[in-house]
């Protein structure tokens, strides 16, 4: 049994890396286990629905909050668009979400801990996927991929305490830093400087920046509070993610990647 | 003590199961409910100290496979609580039937708290220094209750492991 195990870890190990090898090795031993545990806790949790269809209607529920996503992302965006007809003159062929192409995947698993925010996607390198790629959906900017199998990659959500992305707004002359607080707390941006001009409701798109992680106009979040120290010269800013990061069901994987 | 390891071993891949497939899904105000520490420790406070860092390392390790955090953290911490509490067992303190019906359930809330500041004090030590801004008041809170709450009948259940494996404390 050690022998077979040993092998099976150096066949992974060679196919698809050391973490991808470890993981699917852990997810081949679990997986039974799961699986008999969501077979007896999935039809418990459907009596409490008390719903005879609830599968049926969760899927479609999950597929109507996708392209109510959609929706909201693109009339996010065509606010950002307008924004950009502006500036078209200094921005000619700045690459927008709109126009890329994009890989849709459905979410198969979210981060087991509280310490991270990260989701799994079932489409990988094989679809296209590569790692820093941004994942788009339910209105804005979800994330980016951070790791990828041939059949499924990890997105690490806009909410981690690990993310960070460059933000703007109004005519995008200015440009702001913000960053995941965790899976219940939102995002947040410190240190703002008192001159910014930003209110509850703004809505905050990345930059993009050359050499940034995040093509320009994508919505991230919307300013919901904003925090002045007495005696400060910088205020901090509670933010309201975009998207709703509560019901991802099936995500954009937008094909662009930060030295493009 | 082989046996012991086997019958050992099977429980803690379902209770690894049911943390993947039910409190990693179910989550109390967007916090994890962490079985897969709640389980070493019973069998800590059951007095199985090899069983319960065994299956600390078991259960740790397959969960830190699924998740993007420092690899081994959750193992680690795991195998704290479960050296901590056999220690605590082992001389009765955590015992189900001469300590008083409150002990057990006071010890697990304890032990709720303290694993996620260990696991975000091990996280800076893995120079991972992040962890410390998610909401780990809320972690502590969640899953000192939950641990509470059924820190008994898991400890029975792990007594039961551990004799049906043919294991004395």
């Amino acid at each position: 049994m050690g022998v077979a195990a040993a092998l099976l870890l150096t066949i992974l190990y060679f196919t698809v890396g050391v973490m991808s090898g470890l993981r699917s090795a852990a997810n081949l031993v679990v997986a039974p286990f799961a699986w008999t545990v969501d077979q007896v806790a999935r039809p418990i949790g459907h009596i409490f629905a008390g719903t005879i269809n609830y599968s049926d209607v969760l899927a479609q529920n999950q597929k109507l909050r996708y392209e109510l996503g959609r929706a909201q992302l693109a009339l996010n965006e065509h606010w950002a668009l307008y924004r950009e007809l502006q500036q078209v003159t200094t921005q000619l062929h700045v690459p927008f979400v709109s126009t890329l192409p994009v890989v849709s995947a459905q979410v198969t698993a979210i981060s087991p801990t509280s310490f991270a925010a990260t989701v799994d996607i079932s489409k990988g390198r094989d679809n296209g996927v590569l790692a820093g790629m941004p994942v788009v959906a339910n209105g804005g900017l979800v994330g980016s991929v951070i790791a990828t199998t041939p059949y499924g990659a990890t997105v690490r959500l806009i909410t981690d305490v690990r993310s960070l992305e460059g933000v703007t707004w109004g005519s995008g002359s200015t440009s702001l830093v913000v960053n995941g607080r965790g899976v219940n707390n939102g995002l947040g941006a410190s240190s703002v400087v008192l001159t910014t001009t930003l209110k509850p409701g703004t809505m905050l798109v990345t930059d993009g920046l050359s050499g940034g992680l995040f093509p320009p106009g994508i919505p991230v979040a919307r300013v919901r509070q904003v925090t002045l120290t007495p005696g400060a010269s910088t205020y901090s800013l509670t933010l309201e993610p975009a998207a709703d990061l509560a019901h991802l069901s099936y995500v954009d994987v937008v094909q662009w990647e930060p030295s493009t | 003590m082989s046996r012991a390891l086997l019958v050992v071993t099977l429980v803690t891949l379902f209770v690894e199961g049911l943390q993947l497939a039910v409190f990693s899904t179910w989550r109390v105000d967007g916090v994890v409910v962490m079985a897969v520490w709640l389980w070493p420790l019973a069998m800590g406070l059951a007095g199985y100290t090899t069983l319960g860092i065994w299956s600390a390392i078991v259960a740790g390790v397959f969960f830190d496979t699924h998740a993007t955090t420092p690899f081994g953290l959750t193992a680690v911490v795991g195998v704290a609580l479960a050296y901590g509490a056999s220690r605590l067992g082992r001389e009765g303190v955590g015992d189900l039937d001469s300590a008083a019906w409150w002990v057990t359930p006071v010890l697990a809330g304890v032990a709720g708290l303290v694993a996620p500041v260990l696991y975000v004090a091990l996280g800076a030590v893995a120079l991972n220094f992040g962890l410390w801004r998610g909401s780990v008041l809320t972690v502590m809170v969640v899953n000192a209750l939950a641990f509470a709450v059924v820190a008994r009948p898991v400890t029975r259940l792990a007594r039961a492991v551990g004799r049906l494996g043919g294991t004395r404390r």
